[in-house]
């Protein structure tokens, strides 16, 4: 019988069938933590973006500066959720991962580890978009101060739609850690 | 707190009583126990508690009333219940009780109230236009658009239990490094100021998607 041990050693991975498979997991734990901060690029570009806006805009009307600061922290902690929650795997892949003790194929586990990484790179995606929808709230405030309240609303709603990506990044990484099918 | 939910009673294998469970039954009955005493003996000249319960209902009025038009103002009173509970169930954190949103049964059960309201008012208000909109631009596209419809309670609820579980698990870890008066900053901004915007998220994204079914 072909098994996955035989075409792991087959495939010149016959270092990984000699090592201990928890130890492969750690590895693969470790890893996956640092991949998962790739995500946090896109996050600093958006709060980037959203700071200039805001620096732009207190020069162009001086009077608002009060307003466009707020706007400013709001925003850009609305665009701080997809670093959080590359962080939350981060941290979960560190402390408690649940493949550690999970019963299966060596490989798997560790794929799974790492494939939960790995799909928190999508928080780049969500943190860009949700820091250009922040700056340009800053700039339409600086224009028309008085629509405050509709326009912080219109952004909040407009960041929410546009984190739908990063959640569904978040359900398969835990869908992998906690859920996952293939074991 | 912990990561894991902890379980009470188990019904066959199935987690039946848990403690999220336990919390929102107690912000149940707090929440009815606090509308019944308020409003028992309603004066002209009001009182403190009457004070902040009707700044309340003229908040989320006006809210409803931007959002979702004047013709739908029958929706305030279900958004204010949703988003106090929602509010004072993020707000649990802070006395290091588990907040029962961050327990995926709390949160899709919520997101289901909103898909089924999305749903049950757009068929009355549209009758088949609302059925034929599944079939548009084209026939064989009504699998994507069933899909997309499908995406709205999975996105709602996964917001609400992602940040939530953040939340905690980030909190878990302050409490790991530096136990003492650091902490205090964490909970101010993943408690309360997240747990604050999630709660306008959450209800804001109910009013919008039952205003855009039934226009």
């Amino acid at each position: 019988m072909y098994t996955l041990l035989q075409f792991i050693i087959d495939s010149g991975f016959d270092w990984l069938a000699e090592q201990d498979p928890k130890a492969l997991i750690l590895a693969a734990s470790a890893i996956g933590a640092g991949i998962t901060m790739v995500a946090r690029i896109g996050t600093a570009i958006g709060q980037g973006y959203a700071a200039g806006k805001a620096a732009e805009a207190s020069a162009m009307n001086p009077q608002t500066i009060r307003q466009t600061t707020f706007v400013m922290l709001l925003g850009q902690a609305v665009t701080e959720t997809s670093g959080i929650f590359s962080l939350v795997i981060a941290l979960i892949l560190l402390y408690t991962n649940p493949l550690v003790i999970a019963s299966g194929i060596g490989i798997v586990l560790i794929c799974s580890t790492l494939g939960a990484a790995i799909a928190m790179i999508a928080g780049f995606g969500p943190g860009v978009g949700q820091g250009y929808a922040a700056g340009q709230a800053i700039e339409a405030i600086s224009y028309r101060s008085h629509m405050q309240g509709s326009i912080i609303r219109t952004m909040l709603l407009g960041q929410a739609i546009g984190q739908t990506t990063g959640i569904y990044a978040l359900i398969v990484a835990l869908i992998l850690l906690y859920a996952n099918p293939l074991l | 707190m912990d990561i894991d939910i902890r379980t009470f009673v188990e019904l066959q294998g199935v987690p039946f009583i848990t403690n999220t469970v336990t919390t929102t039954w107690i912000i149940m009955i707090v929440m009815f126990a606090a509308s019944m005493s308020v409003t028992r003996k309603l004066n002209m000249i009001p009182g403190t508690a009457q004070q902040i319960a009707e700044l309340l209902m003229e908040g989320i009025h006006w809210l409803v009333d931007n959002t979702m038009g004047e013709d739908k103002m029958n929706f305030a009173p279900f958004i204010l219940a949703l988003s106090l509970f929602i509010l004072i169930s993020n707000f649990m954190g802070l006395i290091a009780v588990r907040h029962p949103t961050a327990d995926l049964n709390t949160t899709f059960a919520l997101a289901g109230i909103t898909f089924l309201l999305v749903q049950y008012h757009g068929l009355r208000a549209k009758k088949l236009n609302y059925i034929k909109g599944f079939f548009q631009p084209l026939p064989f596209l009504f699998p994507l658009n069933l899909i997309s419809e499908l995406a709205l309670p999975i996105s709602l609820s996964f917001r609400l239990f992602g940040n939530m579980l953040g939340s905690i698990v980030i909190m878990i870890m302050m409490y790991m490094f530096v136990p003492i008066l650091v902490p205090i900053i964490g909970h101010i901004y993943f408690d309360l100021f997240i747990g604050l915007i999630q709660t306008f998220i959450f209800v804001m994204l109910t009013m919008t998607f039952i205003t855009l079914a039934m226009d």
